[in-house]
């Protein structure tokens, strides 16, 4: 009895941690976790695992997840003991690390407020990196007496820019440690970050996705044919199979004017791995749109040839000959032509997609030529390849988010969900 | 039930299993709760559904799905032609109220698939295939009978399940299946089997295609489906059908040639099947070291067949021909 008792604490306890890494754990769940436990042969390790992960887990990361928490949730004593102890020496020189860094960083630039992360993240830096900024700061030394404040900021500021980078990549590693459905897996990672040979199975991800956009806006354009009014004619002859009973009605299908699409694509160098791979997708979703009109743009702006655009390989030199390719971003100035010098691309009707990192220079003539398109074009969306969570370390992409709606797809996942929703919308 | 009863009748339906197939569905059925099969296509999910219901011994009832499935193709239908004729007919013979009663009554009443599988006197297998196809009204229209086996005619009323059917459910993932339709389900995930289950497989699925052949195969298979550049990977189902077309030829033994003259059955685009014939190709223009290479090379025998001897050949302290004046089968030897 006692045993049993112990088992569903600990059940309880398992539930609650699964919980924690996101799975959804109902009583039910447990529930059957109890009631499935109580009929099976408690001895093999493996046999508790897979029935409780059949309870549990409810899809493939689920799993993955699940797997994670049971590995490290059901051990043997020594096990426990021995992972306690590493914790608590990994805590010990955590700890003795942030003291020093604390120490390093109030006597390299003192009057500073860091934060915790940011502390954290100085701990972190390399032994090479930290030299290289007390160096700095030693032949610095010269200015500092002639200019206090100045010497400050700028100090302040080569420390901030380190730890940012810093902090970047902690969470870049965090993100590359998530166990993912191995499968999906290529949904997941950074489009800048695919290999050669991925790519095939990226452009057939997005072909088959695609397709399913486009079959869910038939079924839409299907569906919508009962917001028409009705089709009396079709109704008579259809009540003639049951009799004269008008049992089913008919209605004339409602004519639904599509919108026009002006994709605004930035192919300055750091882009052009990505905006191939939304340009494929826009072109696979270009039925959704009446017509569509592609800008490239870097610092100058030009008008994509749409023969072009039929083939990626014809498209891909084509940007690389085009003059545009591989310079800086200027957004502001690219807006700033479409709308003084071709008045007539944005209207009402149109849906005006920016697909760029927006990372550009003049970021004050970007907001403002980014608010005078809103005032023109029916809706202005930005499809943005740096994932969200890098967006607070951009100003200029903080101070556009603003101005429109910014769709993160630094992932063939991200870049699907924003299609649909671009599609659907 | 328990497990080892259950492994029996696998065995007894000639289904390849593995441990964690066997407790899955040993728990969905304990708990009678229904059971989500996802994996790629052609990896047996379907399958599942009929060898459980052959070990069980129970009917099993299939729905497949698609774009448009709705209530009338799955739960049921009136029969309007039948209620007309019986309003044309008994029109003045039986009162207003009684006459429209009759009307929704068993009579008229055509059961489809999910209709019949809670209605039946005996428990039955039912399998709802590709949930995925469907649209998400309908999944949420399943709701109700999965998690309380029952459905709601409005005409009728609520219709309680006779007997509980186990529900199997399959997908390809070719759109996601909601949360709320998950929970209520037991999951499993079907991966591509190794080699040696696929060898297993085919050994119980084609007994009468040789063996040596049936190796050979599962390896080819296993293979391709390491090849990261093949997108489509080849299935189950598709090394069955690759078994049965080379035995068919009366083929004892897989050759490149044979490869790429049968690869139609075993890769369905053209993309993969010029991957292959470029794959093929390289490896008979650059031939890999084979165990007879190898085992030449340690022997330090002479191999007539592959060198001309031409003058320049490269020097490697290690080749027996340095050594021993005979030829190793890696250089040309002056």
């Amino acid at each position: 009895m006692l045993d049993t008792e112990v088992y569903l604490e600990k059940l309880a306890l398992f539930g609650r941690l699964l919980r924690q890494q996101g799975m959804e754990v109902s009583p039910k769940e447990n529930s059957d976790a109890c009631s499935i436990l109580l009929s099976l042969d408690m001895s093999d390790r493996e046999t508790v695992k897979t029935a409780l992960r059949t309870v549990y887990a409810k899809s493939r990361d689920e799993q993955l997840k699940f797997d994670r928490v049971f590995d490290s949730f059901f051990l043997s004593e020594e096990a426990i003991r021995a992972i306690d102890k590493r914790h608590q020496k990994e805590e010990l020189e955590r700890r003795k690390a942030m003291e020093e860094a604390e120490q390093a960083l109030s006597e390299q630039t003192p009057n500073v407020l860091y934060s915790e992360a940011q502390k954290e993240a100085y701990s972190q830096l390399s032994e090479e990196e930290k030299r290289r900024l007390e160096e700095l700061k030693k032949r610095m030394k010269g200015t500092t007496d002639r200019s206090v404040p100045l010497y400050t900021d700028f100090i302040r500021s080569v420390f901030m820019k380190y730890i940012l980078e810093q902090q970047i990549k902690m969470e870049d590693a965090a993100i590359g440690a998530q166990a993912i459905d191995p499968e999906i897996g290529i949904l997941f990672k950074d489009i800048s970050d695919f290999h050669d040979n991925e790519i095939p199975k990226a452009v057939k991800y997005m072909q088959d996705l695609s397709s399913r956009i486009t079959g869910e806006l038939a079924k839409r354009r299907k569906g919508a044919k009962k917001s028409g009014s009705l089709d009396f004619r079709r109704t008579i002859r259809k009540s003639l199979e049951t009799g004269g009973s008008l049992h089913k009605l008919a209605y004339k299908p409602s004519r639904k004017r599509k919108k026009q699409l002006v994709i605004l694509c930035d192919v300055s160098a750091s882009m052009v791995q990505f905006s191939e791979f939304a340009l494929r997708f826009i072109q696979a979703l270009n039925e959704a749109s009446e017509s569509s009109r592609v800008f490239l743009f870097s610092e100058e702006l030009k008008e994509a040839d749409p023969f072009h655009l039929q083939n990626m390989d014809a498209f891909r030199d084509y940007v690389r000959e085009s003059g545009v390719y591989g310079k800086g971003t200027d957004l502001g100035a690219a807006l700033k032509r479409i709308n003084d010098e071709r008045p007539s691309v944005l209207s009402p009707a149109s849906v005006l997609i920016i697909v760029s990192d927006c990372k550009s220079i003049d970021i004050g003539g970007a907001c403002r030529e980014m608010d005078r398109s809103r005032g023109r074009a029916g809706k202005v969306y930005c499809l943005n390849p740096l994932p969200e969570s890098k967006w607070k370390y951009s100003s200029s992409v903080m101070a556009l988010s603003q101005k429109c709606t910014m769709l993160s797809c630094s992932t063939l996942r991200d870049l699907g969900e924003a299609c649909r929703r671009l599609t659907l919308s | 039930m328990d497990i080892e009863t259950l492994k029996q009748k696998m065995d007894e339906a000639h289904y390849v299993y593995d441990d964690n197939l066997i407790t899955t569905l040993f728990v969905a059925i304990n708990l009678d709760r229904p059971l989500l099969i996802e994996g790629e296509a052609g990896v047996g999910k379907t399958e599942v559904a009929k060898v459980v219901a052959a070990a069980l011994g129970r009917k099993l009832i299939r729905m497949q799905c698609y774009e448009g499935l709705d209530e009338s193709k799955t739960l049921y239908e009136w029969n309007y032609q039948k209620q007309l004729l019986s309003i044309q007919v008994n029109m003045g013979k039986t009162d207003d109220d009684t006459l429209t009663k009759s009307l929704f009554s068993d009579e008229y009443l055509l059961e489809r698939p999910l209709l019949q599988s809670i209605r039946s006197e005996e428990p039955v297998v039912l399998l709802i295939d590709e949930i995925d196809k469907a649209d998400e009204e309908f999944e949420a229209f399943l709701l109700e009978l999965l998690s309380d086996f029952q459905v709601s005619v409005p005409e009728v009323g609520t219709i309680k399940a006779k007997t509980k059917p186990f529900i199997v459910l399959t997908s390809n993932r070719a759109r996601p299946i909601s949360d709320a339709l998950r929970r209520r389900c037991a999951y499993l995930y079907i991966e591509y089997p190794d080699m040696e289950k696929e060898l297993a497989i085919l050994r119980s699925r084609v007994p009468h295609v040789d063996e040596r052949l049936c190796v050979q195969i599962a390896q080819a298979v296993h293979d391709l489906r390491e090849n990261e550049a093949i997108l489509k990977k080849p299935s189950v189902a598709e090394s069955l059908d690759w078994a049965e077309a080379l035995h068919a030829l009366g083929v004892r033994e897989l050759t490149p040639e044979l490869m790429k003259s049968t690869v139609g059955f075993v890769l369905k685009n053209n993309e993969d099947i010029a991957t292959l014939s470029e794959a093929l190709d390289a490896a008979e223009a650059e031939p890999e070291e084979t165990e007879e290479y190898r085992r030449r090379h340690e022997e330090g025998e002479h191999c007539h067949d592959h060198h001309d001897h031409a003058d320049g050949h490269l020097h490697d302290e290690d080749c027996e021909f340095e050594k021993t004046g005979k030829h190793c089968g890696r250089h040309s030897h002056a």
